[in-house]
């Protein structure tokens, strides 16, 4: 900036006394060594560059510089005369306005234009398009072969999942579609208070739409009626309801009652009678792959990790104080001694140094109670948090990963054997919100203290004050942050395929390696880029655009 | 402009304070205030920057935790326990140097958010109370607007209107017009008064000398954490007891 303005005045003082060839030099090349060097390297990388491209590309070279040189001619002719036209003085402000930039401007131009041609000739030229000839034979030495896109269609949308299912994949992806479509056209202005009662409906099928997604894409077994189990849920609903209703959140009502006893009851009668009429049967969801299995990791742990940020940004925020000190000490003390009893049989059967030493492990008892009461001052909930928090963001994906599906069998009865989505999908939602806790916590420091104090004096209480006043204005702040997360989710998620699930990306290996499409990758990896793009871009412009409309009244 | 009054109170005394202490870590910032204000009453605190004022009437409605002593409001006393707290700050409305309104909320929600979930009003019943006070105070106009569209005065008003729409029966105004422009404290002030003559008890950190001569019943002038003068205002200014409170009063009176 400052240099622009320097030039255009010497340029204004050397116009007025005439051409300064010495002012020239100076601000160009020789001003300092650095400069003279810079200046010398450029052009003779450009003047290379040009005569390498003459020769592969002749015409084109030609014609770039010459453009390039009718350019500079007219940016002197404007200088000498003291007036430029319009289009002479775009030429000297944004491409010739140094002779660096001058350089530069030839260097990039031949750049872009090889890059083109040779897209060209690659993609479209020389390339094949037809869907059967794809075989390592038939394709077309210097070009693409477009047509495995076409026929490998189904691996990439779906993966090696059956095709008897197809039609519950489109009817999923047609069903959020048509859910996208509703709640645009309910959320027009013109509309909004018009179709309340619509709006609740469709709120209420986004809530319900990871349960509709399962049934369809995972399916329901057949299983035997569950009265217990249909009974307890009713109770455990019910026991909720009394207990809101007790610390005065809701009001008494008998209908909302019933509503609410009867929820459980009723959808798992739903349920159960969709196992029974064996429509949705169950999938396997190891068979999920391609964009299907890209889209149900990225939209879940997008999904997911937002609201799971949200609690673990408050939950470190909080200044709720747990566990006094009064207590982490005899508690910590009583069951180290209680840890000890087990230390001399423990001893005894030790071999070496290393294990006596761990014998002595009721001591980390100890240790964990001063860190806890030490760093968080008895606060557990906030201490809880900034461990999990600390600990998962030191960790790789990939670990995690690894973990997520080596582990899950840990927690379940032996013989169980648990598909690799889910552990996945778990152990990449905690990575998420680790990170999507500490940028809701930098939107939650963002926000004034006076902001606290007032909705503190107007009397409401914590979840208020959170809901009301601090959340909205801390996730405005966060939400380049938030949709840039959402974004390298969605980009990430191509990670997958390491620990052997064959996603968007990963399912490239499985259809270069078959004969009919032996080697034909990087067709793959550009439809890939520009997919993976496509998703992005509409990501970071919905952004965009929600930022603005959320700008309103903005200080 | 014409207020109604605030609800009645049935205690001879709605604030008691006794013996309150308070500490910044080591920086003691009060050291035993006592005070008793009977319903109704103005108060004005007056007293060089630092002296605890704003410190003591946060500590009224538990902005600020007092670690000694006892603060009891209409009643009910400040304790660690959340319902009581809950329960003095319906009752004590803040107004707030920086006006601190909601800047992602309109004029009229920022009015009637606290009284929908605190109050449990209904919002039709919220919104037409928060158009009432919007109207007393000489906005309604700007109902429809954010914070950040109005003048400072405009939402230091708003502040107020906010404040009362909670219907609270004791009002705290910590230095309401030193954030305002000279043009836009009249404005500011105006409210106030007619506030203090509608009946509510009013506790205000300000040096704005008329209002104080004008409305209050008592001023109080603190300094190093401590009540050093308590008086009407006619003494107050003309005859006070204290040295301290002359020196202070001819800093402020010829500078």
């Amino acid at each position: 900036m400052t240099t622009h303005i320097e030039s255009t005045t010497q340029q204004e003082t050397s116009s007025s006394r005439g051409f300064n060839w010495q002012l020239f030099l100076q601000d160009n090349i020789t001003g300092s060594w650095y400069q003279a060097i810079l200046v010398l390297a450029l052009a003779i990388i450009t003047a290379n560059y040009a005569v390498g491209q003459y020769e592969t590309y002749p015409v084109m070279t030609i014609i770039i510089v010459a453009a390039w040189l009718v350019g500079i001619v007219m940016v002197m002719i404007g200088e000498g005369r003291r007036h430029h036209t319009n289009f002479s003085r775009w030429l000297k402000e944004n491409l010739l306005s140094s002779v660096s930039n001058i350089l530069l401007t030839l260097l990039v131009g031949l750049l872009i234009a090889s890059a083109f041609i040779g897209a060209l000739q690659w993609g479209i030229l020389n390339a094949t398009f037809d869907p059967a000839a794809t075989a390592p034979e038939l394709q077309p030495e210097d070009g693409a072969t477009w047509g495995v896109i076409v026929g490998a269609r189904k691996l990439l949308a779906t993966g090696v999942l059956g095709p008897e299912y197809s039609w519950r994949v489109w009817t999923a992806l047609f069903f959020i579609l048509g859910m996208w479509l509703l709640t645009y056209i309910s959320s027009r202005p013109v509309l909004k208070d018009k179709l309340r009662v619509v709006r609740n409906v469709i709120n209420g099928l986004w809530l319900l739409s990871p349960v509709i997604l399962y049934i369809f894409l995972a399916g329901v077994a057949n299983a035997p009626y569950n009265f217990t189990g249909a009974l307890t849920g009713g109770a455990v609903l019910l026991a909720i309801y009394a207990l809101l209703w007790w610390q005065k959140v809701i009001p008494f009502r008998w209908t909302g009652l019933i509503a609410t006893v009867a929820t459980w009851p009723v959808l798992y009668t739903i349920w159960w009678a969709i196992g029974n009429s064996e429509t949705f049967t169950p999938i396997n969801v190891d068979e999920w792959g391609g964009l299907l299995l890209t889209l149900i990791i990225a939209s879940s742990v997008i999904v997911l990790s937002l609201p799971l940020g949200m609690v673990l940004a408050l939950a470190r925020q909080s200044d709720v104080f747990g566990i006094p000190a009064w207590i982490i000490w005899p508690a910590g003390i009583g069951a180290t001694i209680w840890g000890f009893t087990s230390t001399p049989e423990l001893l005894a059967t030790s071999r070496n140094l290393v294990e006596q030493l761990l014998s002595f492990w009721p001591i980390m008892i100890l240790a964990i109670a001063y860190l806890i009461h030490r760093m968080f001052k008895g606060n557990m909930v906030s201490g809880a948090s900034t461990m999990f928090i600390e600990l998962i963001r030191s960790v790789p994906l990939i670990t995690l990963l690894f973990m997520g599906i080596n582990m899950a069998p840990f927690f379940f009865s032996a013989g169980t054997s648990i598909a690799k989505p889910w552990p996945v999908i778990v152990g990449y939602t905690l990575f998420s919100s680790a990170y999507m806790a500490e940028t809701i916590r930098g939107g939650l420091q963002a926000i004034p203290n006076g902001q606290y104090e007032a909705s503190d004096a107007l009397g409401f209480n914590t979840l208020q004050k959170m809901r009301f006043i601090i959340l909205p204005q801390a996730l405005r702040i966060v939400i380049p942050a938030i949709v840039g997360q959402f974004i390298g989710a969605f980009k990430s998620s191509s990670l997958v395929s390491i620990v052997g699930l064959f996603d968007f990306l990963g399912i490239n290996r499985v259809i270069s390696s078959n004969p009919q499409w032996l080697g034909l990758r990087v067709e793959l990896y550009v439809f890939m880029g520009l997919v993976y793009f496509l998703g992005s871009f509409l990501m970071s412009s919905y952004s965009r655009r929600l930022e603005a409309q959320l700008g309103v009244g903005e200080r | 402009m014409e207020f109604e009054g605030p609800a009645q109170s049935f205690v001879d005394e709605i604030i008691i304070v006794e013996n309150v202490h308070k500490w910044f870590g080591e920086f003691e910032a009060l050291r035993g205030v006592d005070l008793r204000v009977k319903p109704g009453e103005v108060i004005v605190i007056i007293g060089p920057s630092g002296s605890g004022k704003s410190t003591f009437i946060r500590c009224l409605n538990r902005l600020e935790e007092h670690q000694e002593g006892r603060i009891i409001i209409d009643g009910t006393e400040l304790s660690h326990d959340i319902r009581n707290i809950q329960e003095v700050r319906r009752e004590v409305g803040m107004v707030f140097q920086q006006f601190n309104l909601f800047p992602h909320l309109t004029v009229l929600d920022n009015i009637a958010l606290a009284p929908i979930n605190v109050r449990n009003w209904t919002r039709d019943r919220a919104e037409e109370i928060a158009m009432k006070w919007l109207t007393r105070v000489g906005i309604p106009e700007q109902a429809s607007k954010f914070p950040g569209q109005l003048s400072g005065g405009q939402q230091q008003r708003v502040a107020i209107a906010r404040t009362l729409a909670m219907q609270p029966k004791i009002l705290l105004f910590d230095e309401p017009t030193s954030a305002l422009d000279p043009e836009m404290i009249s404005e500011v002030l105006d409210v106030m008064r007619d506030l203090a003559r509608s009946g509510y008890t009013i506790l205000a950190v300000t040096h704005e000398m008329g209002f104080a001569r004008e409305v209050a019943n008592r001023i109080i002038f603190m300094d190093a954490g401590k009540i050093v003068e308590e008086n009407n205002p006619e003494d107050f200014y003309n005859n006070p007891k204290e040295d301290r409170t002359k020196l202070f009063l001819s800093q402020i009176l010829h500078h």
